[in-house]
Order: C-alpha cells, then structure tokens, then sequence
C-alpha cells in the first residue's frame, strides 16, 4: 500500500478534521484503503484498448489522456474575445468528460455496498465514515478536473489576466459541486423509481456512451473548428437558460467582457445559485439516498426474456438442434453480458459513424458532393468492423468459469457451436446496423445503390467466417477478459483490415463493369454457401475435439 | 465485566418490517456469556435481519436491543469494538491482500498497524496460509476466502462472535480446527452467535439452539431439551417438524417422477 501524496496533505489538516468530531486515524487509513483499491481499477476510457496487462493499473496512465485533453482546452481561453461561445462550448467539453467518468469509473465507489457489511459493522461512527466517503470522492473529482483544466488555467493567466482566472476556477469549482449532486440525485431517483439492476444497466449505457463519445470526439472536434466559424456572436435565447454549460460561460461575459445585459447577468446568477441550491437539497436527501443504496442488493425480479424471437430465427436458420441450441445461447449472452456490450457496444456505435465521417469529409473537401456517380457509398463496408470486434470478442466473458458446461456435456463436434455464434452476432448485431445505415445511404445516394447494397449484404456472412477463421479460435464466452491475450489479435486484425478494402475495392472493381454487379451478386452467394461449408467441416464423431478452454 | 448472570445480548419485543412484510414478528431473547447460539431457520426467516440489526447494519425496527447492557439505539458505535462478523456473503475488498487486508480490519477496530499486521501473519500461518498472505483476495480460492473472513472477525479478540455460515467452504480438517477454535472461545467465557443450514454441526457445537420460523422463535434450548419436548431424533427431524414441514418425501418423489417423463432421448 502506498503512503499517498493526498493523505500527507490531509495529515497537515487533521486538527481540524479531529475538531469536527472525526475520527482522523480511522479516516486515514479508510481512505488510504480506498485509494489503493482505486489504483486497481481499469478505467473505462482504457479498457476498450487494451486490456489490464499491468497487475498494477495505475491512475497515472488514464490521467495523460485527460491531460491531453486539456491541452486541447487551451484552444478555447487564446482569443479574448466572445467569451460566451467560447467558454459554453469549454465547459460543455468538461461536464461531458467529468459527469461520464463520474458516472462510468467512479459509480462502482458511490454505490459500493461492500462498504455496509465491512465498514458499518465496525466500532467507526458516522460521521468519520461519511467525511470519508465524500473526502474520497472529493479527491477523485479535483484529481480529474484539475488534470483535464490545468493547461488551460495556466495559459488563461497568462494570456488573460488575473481576472478570468479567477472567475475559471470559482466556476470550475462550482461546476464540480453541480456535477457530483446531479449525480447523485439521478442515482436517488433512479433507486427510488426503478431497481438496482435497472441502475446498472444505466451504468453500462452511459459507460458506452462514453467510449462512443470520445471515440467519435477525436474524429469530429478538428473538423469543427474547420467548419465552425469561431467570430459567429452569441444570440441569447430562452432554451439557453436550460442549458448548464452556458451559465457557467456567462459570468465571464459579465466580469471579464464587462456585458452587464440582463440576460448575461441572470445567466451568470444562476452559475452560482443553482449549484448551491442542489448542493442544499443533496444534504438534505442524503439520509434518503443511503436507503435506498440497500435496493441496489435486491434481487430484483430481472427482466424477463421469453426467447421467441430467438426461438423462432434459429428455427428458420439452423440446420441441427445443436446449432439452434448455440444460437439461442449466444444470442441471450450477448443481451445479457454487460461486459460484452461494453466491449462491443462502442464499436457498435463507431461503426455506425464511421462510414458518415468519411463520407462528410469527402463531401466537404472536394468539390463534387455526392452526385450521381459518386462510389462514396462503398464506405458501408467500414461497419463491418463490428464484425471483427464482436467475433474477437465473444470468447471472453465475466463468468467465463461458466464454460465448464461445454466438456461436461456430450458434444460430438464444435462446428455447429461456431456456425450457430457467427449466425447470432450476425443477426442480432450486424444485420439492424447494416439495415439502419443503409436505410439513411439509400435516402443520400437513392435507390440505384440497391444492388450494390444486396451485394455488401452478402460480404457481410463472408467476411463474418474469415474473420473466425483468421482470429485464433475459442469457444464462446469461455476466457476470461483480462487475459493479455489480446494483443495477439493486432496482427490478424489488420490483415482483416485489408481483407475488408480489399473486398471493398473488388466491389468497385466490379461496379464500373456494366451489369457487373449483378454477376457478382450470384458469385458472392455461391462462395457464402461454398464458405460456410468449408469452415465447419462435418467432423464426425470425434470426441476430444474441445479446444482447450482458456485458464 | 459485571456478574456473569447478566446477559451480554438481551432482546425485547424487537419488530422489523420491510416494505412489504413483516421479518421479525417480537423476539425475545437473552444470551449469556460462553454459549454457543445454534440460531436456526429456514430461508426468509429472520435469520440473517437478527444479526444484521444486533450489528447496526439495518435500521428501523421497533423493541430494545442490548448489548453489553448499553441499548445500541443510543448511537454510540463503540460497543462494536467487541463484536467480530462473518457476513453470509465472503464480502470482503478482495482487490488487496490478505496483508493489506486484515491490517485494516485490525485497525478498524482499533489495533495498532504493526500489531494488527504481526497478529494475523501468525494466524494465517496456522491456518496454512502464510505463502498467501501477500498475495490478492481476488486470487483466493473459497475456503481460502472464508479463513481470511473468519481471521478478521476474531483478530481483535472480541467478546461476541456473529458467524453466519462460518465453515462454507472450508475442508474438513479445518472444519475440525475451526469447530475447536470456537469451543475453546466459548470456555474463555466468549459468546458465539452461530447461524446455519448445516444441522449437523449446529446440533453438535452448539450450547443452545434457537429455532426461528416466520419472524417468532418457535424453540429455544439444549438439543436434549428440544428433543425431549418434540418427538425424537435429529436436530434435522425437529427442524422439519418445528417448521412444519413434513412433505419433503412427497415432493421428492413427484421431482424424480418428473425426471423421467418425456419422450427417452438417445
């Protein structure tokens, strides 16, 4: 355990904490316990990369990424001028990447119900376990904020005096104090309106949100600053006033821009008062939320699935019990596994963008936007990187201890297990993506991609069977995540990379041909049926055909 | 501490109800110093919210509990200094070691650091795990999980013991040397609270068995006393005949009978 740099600050205060009634030993070392656990925690704006090779994650390496960011932030407090535009879309930024990590990384301390068996049943009272738990959050928050708002700060006192800085930090901080009792106050109404796993689920989606956000924050934010024009003044409008980020941005418009209208002005109020005013109303609910901390440990009566959709497909698509039985099965893990979809998910998101950016970009960068010629739209074929996340991905799982039920039970071959995963991911991932994105391709290109887009569909089930047979095999759900093994997967996902151009470059190849496309079309399905043959082989009944399960 | 006539836990009149129904429906209980409690039940009976209330852990009941002969109501938490817990569920924060670990517990309740840290070296050495102690919970095995749950709850040497389930998982041996260890406890004088679902240990360790059914307690005493009040046999059969159960070979009968239905596969 480390002696950590926070808790000698807090040595220096403990007369204080020891006047206000707490107990600063037992403070301590609950806190230094805390801190040591969160150090080996994987934060999630890591963990879509690569996994948690190191024992030790430390804090250290997420903190470059944020600090990264803020070096971005300098961008906003150089001019001095249109402070409001500015600073709005500043402090959007930095709610956005404060209250998702908050919320993604941070949720599992708040609603820690260990804490209630291990802590509560000690002789520690109250107040000490209260001042702990929220010095605890305090220091992660100011930790992030100030990693994500230094650079800025530093360079705004610099360039724009002593003034702006100090109306920065008074509003950084009560920003802070808003995002941590919104928070909290959308855990409470979460608790009191839905159970604990229905939180979870909320969790899970905003975690994804934020792997999607930064994802697509990389690739979009440059191009803002391109197309957005930066001297456009601020016109206040009512639906302003319900937007957070803006009130913190107007007491710079007020104090250092020296803009005294009344809708500045009430703006800047409100910067201050509403995050006191929710502030007040945490302290009070407080009691109220400690409560309702107790459902998250509820069995919850879960949702329920009765399977017919999944029933009813692999019906229609499986040739034997035995792969109508693995469809079935990883159809209902990749519902229920949360880290499956938070593994998947993102990509899931990113291949739905994907496509759009590079679209955009070629539209906007030459002059010829989509007209009738235009191939632009073989840049469907990027979606198919969903595929190669999921197909890598469904080997691994929480409960992967589970899969001792696939050497238990008698299985004479592994070919109908693979053939019915590979059908469910492309049914219940790729296939709504694919329909989803090109239902908005056909309204931007009109209807003669039609054949082209029949002609990716048919690339899809292909390209679904390479990328199993490239990737090293293992049966679904049956490794751990953190096994390092990941890393072996770059390789054969570039060569996939490759495959994918490659195929979409064949496409175009083959659409400058005329009535080529339909020629292709009837290749394509004769080499998906000749495909699906040859990567799972009848083997016969060859018992020990099991591959190893992994750890 | 006092006469040893007074009781160390007293209960009176203690209600509980969760928000759709009633838990705990006015125990009365009083436990003395050196017994063994065998608190008994079946699921949902109260078993657990009994302890969890005795520990400060649930709040909002009605009645007076004692402990130490201090109301615990009275928001004082030092009376837990003397309490040790072992929670039904191996909670515990198995991110760090066993070292990390039980130092904390140690201190929580009060120890100095390097004591606390030198104590349990020594008792995870007795229990065969001293090659573990530095290494992550996370990485324990079950049994190995419940000795570090069952050190930390004994580490400073309380005068109440809580043990829900105390020896899931553990293999036999340990079994013997955890049973030994609570008897010579309970000889010192210590008290043992003992829930379980394992009737054969409870009817053999324990100085006094308590049997609740449906928030009331439905039997109180010795084994002999119990078995001379209900018919004979096990503490098993008194179980089963205390909570009314009498069916167990009708359902098992219709469960294997459905086992067999259907059309035979291969």
């Amino acid at each position: 355990m480390n002696d950590f740099w926070v808790l000698k600050l807090l040595d220096r205060l403990q007369g204080g904490f020891r006047r206000a009634g707490v107990d600063y030993k037992m403070l301590r070392s609950i806190l230094q316990v805390k801190l040591t656990m969160d150090g080996r925690r994987t934060p999630t704006v890591l963990r879509t990369q690569k996994g948690s090779q190191g024992t030790e994650g430390s804090p250290l390496r997420v903190q470059w990424i944020y600090l990264l960011l803020g070096l971005m932030l300098i961008l906003f407090v150089v001019p001095g001028s249109n402070y409001m535009l500015m600073m709005s879309v500043l402090f959007a930024v930095i709610m956005f990447m404060i209250t998702t990590t908050l919320i993604s990384d941070f949720s599992s301390v708040m609603l820690d119900l260990r804490d209630k068996n291990i802590l509560f049943s000690k002789p520690v009272d109250r107040r000490t376990l209260n001042m702990a738990k929220s010095l605890h959050i305090l220091i992660y928050l100011v930790t992030l904020t100030l990693t994500l708002t230094a650079p800025s700060l530093v360079v705004a006192l610099f360039k724009q005096g002593v003034l702006f800085f100090l109306v920065y930090a008074a509003m950084i901080l009560l920003m802070d104090c808003f995002i941590l009792v919104i928070t909290a106050l959308l855990y409470l109404l979460i608790l009191r309106v839905f159970d604990g796993e229905k939180l979870k689920d909320i969790i899970n989606y905003i975690q994804i949100i934020l792997s999607v956000g930064i994802a697509v924050g990389y690739q979009l934010v440059p191009r803002l600053f391109d197309m957005t024009d930066l001297t456009a003044s601020f016109q206040p409008a009512w639906w302003q006033y319900f937007i957070a980020p803006v009130w913190f941005a107007a007491p710079f418009e007020v104090l250092v821009g020296g803009n005294h209208g009344v809708d500045f002005t009430v703006l800047a109020a409100m910067s201050v008062i509403v995050p006191l005013v929710v502030l007040l109303g945490y302290i009070k609910l407080m009691p109220l939320f400690e409560q309702s901390l107790q459902k998250l440990a509820e069995q919850g009566a879960a949702g329920k699935e009765n399977g017919r959709y999944s029933g009813l497909l692999s019906g229609w698509l499986c040739r034997d019990k035995a792969e109508a039985m693995f469809f079935r099965f990883t159809w209902s893990m990749m519902r229920n596994e949360r880290d499956f979809k938070l593994k998947v998910y993102p990509t899931v998101g990113l291949s739905l963008i994907l496509p759009f950016i590079f679209i955009f970009n070629q539209a906007w960068t030459s002059d010829h936007s989509l007209n009738t010629e235009s191939k632009a739209y073989l840049f469907i074929y990027l979606c198919a990187l969903l595929l190669l996340t999921a197909v890598q991905m469904l080997r691994y799982s929480s409960s992967y201890k589970g899969a001792w039920i696939y050497t238990a039970i008698p299985l004479p071959e592994t070919a109908p297990v693979y053939r019915g995963m590979l059908k469910a991911v492309l049914l219940r991932l790729m296939l709504p993506l694919f329909v989803l994105e090109s239902a908005v391709f056909l309204w931007l290109f009109g209807p003669r991609i039609l054949p082209d887009l029949a002609g990716v569909m048919l690339v899809l089930p292909l390209f679904a069977v390479i990328c199993f047979r490239m990737l090293p095999r293992a049966l679904p759900f049956s490794e751990k995540y953190e096994a390092a093994k990941q890393k072996d997967f770059t390789g054969s996902g570039f060569v996939l990379l490759f495959i994918l151009m490659g195929l979409a470059g064949l496409h175009y190849v083959v659409s400058l041909l005329p009535l080529g496309i339909y020629i292709y079309l009837v290749i394509l399905a004769a080499v998906n049926v000749w495909a699906w043959r040859a990567a799972f082989p009848h083997e016969g009944s060859r018992p020990g055909q099991i591959p190893t399960l992994g750890a | 501490m006092g006469l040893p006539e007074e009781p160390v836990i007293s209960i009176s009149g203690l209600w509980m109800n969760y928000s759709d129904r009633m838990v705990l429906r006015g125990i009365d209980l009083e436990v003395y110093r050196g017994q063994i409690i065998g608190y008994i039940g079946p699921n949902g009976a109260g078993k657990s919210t009994t302890v969890k209330i005795m520990l400060g852990l649930v709040e909002g009941y009605t009645g007076t509990v004692r402990i130490f002969g201090r109301d615990i109501a009275d928001g004082d938490a030092a009376y837990k200094r003397r309490i040790g817990y072992v929670p039904e569920i191996a909670e515990l924060y198995d991110s760090l070691t066993a070292r990390e670990y039980l130092t904390f517990i140690g201190e929580l309740y009060g120890m100095e650091r390097t004591e606390a840290d030198a104590k349990a070296e020594r008792l995870m050495d007795l229990l065969n795990l001293k090659k573990a102690y530095d290494m992550r919970i996370a990485s324990y095995s079950k049994g190995m999980k419940q000795k570090v749950l069952l050190i930390s709850s004994m580490l400073h040497d309380p005068d109440i013991l809580f043990l829900d389930e105390p020896l899931s998982g553990l293999d036999a041996n340990s079994v013997m040397v955890v049973k030994e260890i609570f008897a010579s406890l309970a000889a010192q004088g210590k008290t043992i609270f003992y829930s379980s679902h394992i009737m054969d240990v409870v009817e053999k360790i324990s100085s006094r068995i308590i049997l609740i059914n449906g928030g009331d307690i439905v039997a109180d005493g010795t084994f002999a006393q119990l078995q001379e009040q209900n018919r004979e046999g096990s503490l098993e059969d008194i179980f089963n005949q205390l909570t009314g159960f009498d069916k167990y070979r009708d359902i098992a009968g219709e469960f294997v009978a459905v086992l067999g239905e259907g059309a035979p596969h291969e």
